[in-house]
């Protein structure tokens, strides 16, 4: 067995996804009218739940304490895990990254014999320490994460603060850009789950997210590159 | 169910402003703003000089404000009310922008959005303020659907004239009675744009994410019919055999 996460990693991966799937369905319960995404029953469910207010508490109550552990985090992790993270998830290889995102596709939706018939070669091109698809969505979510932080922050301290008022059109497209990462992450958070935790030869790197490792050959079959690079640094 | 409306005779007022105090008095709005007011305009044909009208919150049927809200604050009641409820509101101001008339404000207190609710929230079941101070009875409330309530006799008995701004194509419920000057108000910003913009991107993220979850659970059941990882053990198993068949042949020739 390979140790693949360590335990501040695989803590912050699950409470990063305890509040984000509460924050998203709160926060997408909180719009209404054309501006609802899900349905009005949607809403009248959450609201049936927590009231009116409660909803609004709740959502900005669990928005700061992902916000908060996170900066803790960045702060004490930044050169043992935040930025070796932030380099690996930012290096990109286009051609084969393309390449690897086309033939799982395929893997998933055609199947690999069918692939074949097509006259592609199913071999996916190796991979690093994450696979092309994880980078993709990892620098979308970090990017998305920045923009609901920063916006969420001013839109809960300033939104109705009568001694600290900031300009209104401000607030505005704060809700707009709140509104926008969301959104964009409302449509990788599934892909990211299915291909992580329901996708076929994935359960050695789900359980590796609570035990903290992979088998061997695990690592050497879908991470190849980091495996390599682990054997030739030990 | 009953359709408030507020008609206003403008003739009548003579500027007293007692209904602007009125107001501010009952719904415990705070000097310097108010939820109503009296436009004033230079008039020769007037004896003072000047022509007075009064107003407040339209109640506009389809309104902007309501368009405007990101999260339901406020709506149109089944009475003909706009109403606002403040637990839901999150002060963005979207909805003061939005409105045609400059009707509503952020309330320095509580910060949310305010505006006349024919004084529901302070005093249900009364009549306004405004209209129960008016000391020349030229503000006129009630239900215009019950044929025997004031506001329906006059709105069957005199000319209904609407004052809209122009091109904001508002329509409006508060009514004035034969003539009112000005005859219509100023164009303004009606839009708050970055609010506005996400209503079709709420349709996109409706329809991506649709999709997206269909085409993740047609994937799933793909793969619990026939896996692809099974496809590829058989592949191997077939490569295998072809590459073990091909060793023996080379045996046999050699």
């Amino acid at each position: 067995m390979i140790r693949r996460h360590s335990r501040s990693a695989m803590f912050m991966h699950w409470f990063n996804a305890i509040c984000w799937i509460f924050l998203l369905f709160s926060g997408f319960a909180l719009l209404a009218g054309e501006m609802q995404p899900v349905g009005q029953w949607w809403r009248n469910l959450w609201v049936g739940i927590f009231g009116d207010r409660g909803l609004l508490v709740a959502h900005l109550a669990v928005g700061t304490i992902w916000v908060a552990v996170y900066v803790l985090y960045i702060l004490l992790f930044c050169r043992r895990e935040v930025l070796p993270f932030l380099r690996e998830v930012t290096t990109f290889h286009m051609k084969s990254d393309i390449e690897w995102c086309m033939k799982k596709g395929l893997w998933l939706v055609v199947g690999p014999k069918r692939t074949m018939k097509m006259g592609i070669d199913p071999t996916l091109p190796p991979q690093g320490f994450y696979n092309a698809g994880q980078r993709m969505v990892a620098v979308i979510a970090v990017i998305a994460s920045v923009g609901l932080a920063v916006t969420g922050v001013v839109m809960g301290f300033f939104s109705g603060n009568v001694d600290y008022a900031v300009s209104e059109t401000v607030l505005q497209w704060c809700i707009f850009i709140h509104f926008c990462c969301a959104g964009i992450m409302a449509i990788f958070l599934p892909v990211h789950i299915y291909m992580a935790a329901l996708a076929p030869g994935e359960g050695p790197a789900l359980r590796s997210m609570f035990t903290g490792f992979v088998p061997e050959h695990h690592a050497e079959h879908h991470n190849p590159l980091w495996y390599a690079s682990l054997k030739k640094n030990s | 169910m009953a359709r408030y409306v507020m008609v206003i005779d403008s003739e009548k007022c003579m500027n007293c402003k007692a209904c602007i105090i009125a107001c501010q008095q009952r719904n415990h709005v705070p000097y310097g703003i108010s939820r109503n007011w009296v436009h004033e305009t230079d008039s020769d044909s007037s004896p003072c000089g000047s022509k007075f009208q009064p107003g407040a919150c339209m109640h506009c049927d389809d309104p902007s404000c309501v368009r405007a809200c990101p999260t339901g604050a406020t709506w149109k009641a089944a009475d003909g009310t706009v109403e606002i409820d403040r637990s839901r509101c999150i002060g963005c101001g979207s909805c003061i922008e939005a409105c045609p008339y400059h009707a509503r404000f952020r309330h320095p207190v509580t910060g949310t959005a305010d505006k006349c609710d024919y004084c529901h929230g302070s005093t249900p079941g009364q009549t306004p303020a405004c209209v129960a101070v008016c000391p020349v009875h030229c503000r006129i409330f009630g239900d215009a659907d019950d044929p025997s309530s004031e506001v329906a006799k006059v709105l069957a008995s005199r000319k209904a004239v609407h004052i809209i701004p122009v091109g904001s194509g508002a329509k409006p419920t508060l009514t004035y009675l034969d003539t009112t000057t000005p005859a219509e108000l100023p164009a303004g910003n009606t839009v708050s744009h970055p609010v506005d913009t996400m209503r079709p991107l709420a349709k996109g993220v409706t329809w991506v994410g649709g999709l997206v979850l269909a085409a993740l659970t047609g994937t799933f059941v793909r793969q619990l019919v026939k896996s692809s990882e099974k496809e590829d053990e058989e592949i191997a198993a077939e490569k295998k055999a072809a590459s073990s068949a091909d060793k023996h042949e080379k045996e046999d020739n050699a």
